[in-house]
């Protein structure tokens, strides 16, 4: 078994670097799909916790599978291999698919050692190399989008690495319970998963990222942040009530807005990406109910795992699904595979994403009012919103005219993933109380949110109701407005700012380096203007 | 034994007999002083080899000469010495190795190199030096021996940097000798032993004692380029690029922040230096230090100022990591020392590279660099994530050390100067990746006159050393807790220097 967790890791790091080799190119790319294959092994033979302790790496290496690890490990290295598959049909003649699956390569590896690493600092070497490495994957395409979308997602990831870092050393050097380290952790992993104002990458990151790469990005990195919290938050140890109402009102903003944002996109990821925030609203929710009550940890923590299971799942095979639907249209069948998690995630009835809301729900029944009362109404205000985005995605997809038939590179990994979305629901189906599920009430609770969203959808479509249009990325906007605004109070400033950053184009200014870098030379001019001495080379770019 | 007294002159003579040698020789015996310079090397790194056994099963290597009475030379190989003994001696034979591929048909090469022993030979005496007066004779020959070094290319622009740095040093030269004789007129003969000697003075010297501190860190804090005493380090930067390497790795940067450790360990105490309330203020500097460094550097166009800019900030944190009373600060400081060296090292190497193959100087001809030189790329952008403090490369380990070191001294503000500067550096150093990796390349470099040929992107020479370095800091970072890593090296030393400590 310690083999099998040592190649976990070293199989994608030893194909990365032989895929970078012009060399080895040619057999290592043929082969890179395969590398999850030992996690995949590692997750289904680990039937009872293991370990693997490497005392000389790092501050002392503890690898391992744990109860929560295993799933995590299952589901993410599961998504990797339909990626992995999926983007050797996507990349079949793309010049730069070699330095593509490099990054594939490196991320993978983060990803799957974040699953594994069950100490601080090994987990956040892989976070790290997990964060980093995808940048790779966000600006492949090289467009204006991708580059944008990069910039966005770069300098989110460094700030969250910074919060980590610093929450990881605060709870290890002062106390884990400490409300530093608490808002420094929670803030930290929130920007992979996407909490309000640290979202705004997702939907620009997911729109212009390579199929493949936004199905690994939305299924299992974000994954990553998730299994950040479940490690090293003081859950169930400790009661923080403050920090943890204050979560889950997060969780309920981010339930309702993602929504109702997601149904004012055009794109499909970043419809998506959209629908990803509200479904990591729960997980803010259910994460803010174990910090408020300790007690109900246990509970909480087997429902939240399971919810992600089936939201990775069911969120990589909605993204392959697009990406045959982008290439080969919208036939019969490739409808059919869209429509199945897409009801997952709905939570319709007898799928994974009926379990996995229903077992949160009983989960959560225990917390003090005014939550007791409130939580019903949201997960139902969830499920209508996922069941409405998801009918949004549908109907846009359906547009799409057909041609020809989708490669077996590229429906036979979909179906692979399609394949986890029904298999979670066999697997839980053993563990979850049928005569629960079976109930006529239950049934009648996860039908109506698709009813009714299949209605408003159709009245929508007769009456040729329009979505107001919300740009991807929501707030982002006005921020980089603000940024551009302060860079074009000195037009000359401006141009000379673009060209000391490197930014051919000066008007469109994103949150990044160069803005910030204006504006701090513009407290150097303002200074100097009042006679404060500022060295010269800050003035002159 | 003899060999025990000896062993330290040995090490310091081993590149000073070669350096002097190769002062006399003619330009065109190259091979002769390429065998002296190499032989130098090797015969360091074996007597330190020696000495490594030796200090780890706490055996002593003391060297004494009374130059006048109560004044000695003392030369004391400990775990400290030993430590940036090592990294000297290893990246001596790194640098020396590059040189003569960077030079090669370069002019004034026999200088260059006599003068290169010479400042390696001063910076081992830093390093070895027993007591406070030794380390001032040591550390005064290597701004006379870096000197040269710097106007080595005799320009304007070079000549100009040279007289700034000679300023800057010999004042900071003036302010050591100025409180190293009131500290010997205080306390007689200050010897560097673990622990400090000087908590053993009366109480009513505490003031004095303030003051000498500060002069004492001023004098050195030059070299240490701590705000506001680091204006001729961006401006040195004319010099060669193996020069600049080893000056902003280990010999004059690195000999300032030796002698900050020196002077709060072992000749204040680190436990006295805090009841004198001497390391808060040390603290700020260190982080108004880091902050600025990393400001400045952000406006930088020309590679090598961004990267002596960040050597500002860099060095600061060792002198931070001084300034944080409890061992896991030590550890974090000292062990950044090794670090910080290593990778710097590692990013100068290939500033040079870019510069001799492709006549690349600034950052904004660096687009699409990494098709063209692929493995000087991938060795830069190690060394620029580690900088940045991303695992498992060297500068995380420095930098979970020092935030743990800052909560275990109660000084969490800390952990935010942390956090900014690795903002920061990524703000500096991200960017130049992103020109590398995945910009489209130029029709035509700057001026190039190296090709590529068979297979090498530019010559062995010049490739090897920085490959070496790089995969040197993510070795020390990746197995930073196995035996004989930098960090059990810097946990060994603050073991010794702690006496009363309990946590």
């Amino acid at each position: 078994m310690d083999a099998l967790i040592v190649a976990s890791l070293a199989l994608p790091l030893l194909l990365a670097l032989l895929v970078a080799q012009p060399r080895s190119r040619a057999v290592a790319l043929s082969l890179a799909p395969w590398a999850p294959l030992p996690a995949l092994a590692l997750a289904l033979a680990a039937r009872e916790p293991l370990g693997l302790d490497l005392p000389d790496v790092l501050t002392g290496l503890q690898l391992g599978v744990d109860d929560s690890g295993r799933v995590f490990l299952l589901f993410t290295s599961l998504i990797w291999l339909a990626a992995g598959g999926f983007a050797r049909g996507w990349f079949a003649d793309d010049p730069r698919r070699a330095r593509f699956m490099v990054f594939f390569l490196l991320t993978q590896a983060g990803n799957l050692g974040a699953c594994l690493a069950l100490d601080a600092a090994g987990f956040y070497a892989f976070y790290a190399l997990m964060s980093f490495a995808a940048y790779g994957l966000v600006a492949h395409d090289g467009d204006t989008a991708a580059r944008r979308a990069g910039r966005v997602y770069l300098v989110l990831a460094v700030a969250g690495e910074m919060l980590i870092l610093s929450g990881l050393l605060l709870a290890l050097g002062l106390a884990p319970d400490h409300p530093w380290a608490v808002a420094c952790l929670v803030l930290g992993f929130g920007v992979k998963v996407g909490l309000p104002l640290l979202h705004v990458s997702l939907p620009l990151a997911y729109a212009a990222a390579p199929i493949p790469a936004a199905a690994v990005l939305a299924g299992a990195m974000i994954k990553a942040g998730v299994l950040g919290w479940l490690r090293f938050l003081p859950l169930g140890a400790a009661a923080l009530p403050d920090s943890g109402q204050l979560l889950m009102a997060t969780g309920a903003l981010m339930i309702v807005g993602g929504s109702v944002i997601g149904l004012a996109q055009r794109q499909p990821g970043a419809i998506l990406a959209y629908s990803s925030v509200a479904q990591m609203g729960h997980f803010a929710l259910g994460v803010g109910a174990g910090l408020t009550a300790p007690a109900l940890w246990p509970p909480i923590a087997a429902a939240l795992v399971v919810y992600a299971a089936h939201h990775a799942l069911a969120k990589a095979a909605l993204f392959l699904g697009v990406g045959v639907v982008a290439r080969h249209g919208a036939s019969r069948a490739h409808l059919a595979g869209l429509t199945l998690p897409a009801l997952a995630l709905a939570g319709a009835p007898f799928t994974s994403g009926m379990l996995a809301k229903l077992g949160l729900k009983s989960a959560l029944a225990g917390l003090p009012a005014p939550w007791a009362d409130a939580l019903p109404l949201l997960l139902v205000a969830g499920a209508l919103g996922s069941a409405l985005l998801m009918a949004r995605l549908l109907v846009q997809a359906r547009e799409t005219p057909v041609v020809g038939d989708a490669p077996t590179a590229l429906w036979a990994p979909w179906l692979l993933a399609l394949a986890g979305v029904a298999g979670l629901t066999a697997g839980l189906a053993p563990f979850a109380s049928w005569s629960a599920t079976l109930q006529p009430g239950a049934l009648l609770a996860a039908l109506w949110p698709v009813f009714a969203a299949l209605a408003l959808t159709l009245a929508a479509l007769k009456l040729r109701l329009g979505a107001p249009r919300i740009p991807a990325g929501d707030l982002l906007v006005p921020i980089e407005r603000l940024l551009a605004a302060i860079v074009r109070l000195h037009p000359p400033r401006a141009a000379r700012a673009a060209r000391v950053a490197g930014t051919r184009d000066p008007s469109p200014a994103a949150p990044g380096i160069a803005p910030a870098r204006v504006a701090l030379r513009r407290c150097a001019v303002v200074g100097a203007a009042r006679g404060f001495r500022v060295p010269a080379d800050i003035l002159r770019p | 034994m003899i060999a025990d007294t000896w062993l330290p002159v040995a090490v310091v003579l081993s590149s000073l007999v070669p350096g002097l040698f190769i002062f006399f020789l003619a330009e065109s015996r190259v091979r002769l002083r390429t065998t002296l310079n190499l032989a130098g090397a090797f015969v360091k790194l074996a007597l330190i080899g020696v000495m490594l056994w030796g200090v780890l099963r706490e055996h002593a290597y003391v060297f004494t000469h009374t130059v006048l009475p109560g004044v000695e030379l003392v030369f004391k190989a400990d775990a400290l010495a030993m430590l940036f003994v090592t990294l000297s001696a290893a990246l001596w034979l790194f640098t020396t190795v590059y040189a003569i591929g960077y030079l090669e048909g370069a002019p004034n090469r026999s200088r260059f190199f006599g003068f290169f022993s010479l400042c390696v030979t001063a910076t081992v005496g830093v390093a070895m030096a027993g007591n406070l007066f030794t380390f001032f004779v040591f550390y005064e020959l290597l701004t006379l021996a870096t000197y040269p070094l710097v106007v080595h290319r005799g320009t304007e622009k070079a000549l100009r940097a040279g007289h700034i740095y000679l300023a800057y040093t010999l004042g900071g030269g003036a302010l050591l000798l100025i409180s190293t004789v009131w500290l010997y007129g205080l306390a007689g003969q200050v010897d560097f032993a673990p622990g400090g000697t000087l908590s053993a003075l009366p109480p009513a010297m505490a003031g004095q004692l303030q003051i000498i501190f500060l002069l004492l860190i001023a004098g050195v804090g030059v070299k240490a380029a701590l705000v506001p005493l680091h204006g001729w380090l961006p401006l040195a930067m004319v010099a060669p690029a193996p020069v600049s390497a080893l000056l902003h790795a280990v010999a004059v940067v690195k000999a300032g922040a030796f002698g900050i450790v020196r002077i709060v360990y072992e000749v204040y105490g680190i436990e006295f230096a805090q009841s004198l309330a001497l390391l808060l203020p040390l603290a700020i500097v260190a982080s108004i230090t880091i902050i600025w460094g990393s400001l400045r550097a952000l406006f930088q166009d020309d590679l090598k100022k961004r990267l002596a800019y960040s050597t500002v900030s860099q060095v600061s944190y060792i002198v931070l990591g001084v300034a944080l009373f409890g061992p896991v600060g030590t550890i974090g400081g000292i062990v950044h020392l090794v670090h910080q060296g290593i990778m710097k090292i590692t990013l100068f190497f290939c500033a040079g590279n870019y510069a001799e193959t492709l006549g690349i100087h600034k950052v904004s001809e660096m687009d699409g660099v990494g098709r063209r030189m692929p493995w000087t790329t991938l060795a830069f952008t190690i060394g620029a994530f580690g900088m940045i403090g991303v695992p498992p490369l060297a500068g995380f380990i420095s930098k979970w050390y020092l935030g743990l070191g800052a909560l275990e001294a109660g000084m969490p503000w800390v952990l935010a100067v942390l956090a900014v500067s690795s903002l920061l550096n990524a703000a500096y150093f991200l960017p130049i990746l992103h020109r590398a990796w995945f910009r489209a390349p130029p029709a035509t470099w700057p001026d190039e006159h190296i090709p590529a040929r068979r297979g090498w992107e530019t010559v062995p020479l010049l490739l090897l050393p920085p490959l070496a370095t790089a995969a040197v800091s993510l070795l020390a970072g990746l197995f930073a807790a196995s035996a004989f890593s930098p960090l059990d090296w810097a946990t060994l030393i603050a073991d010794r220097e702690y006496l009363q400590w309990t946590p």
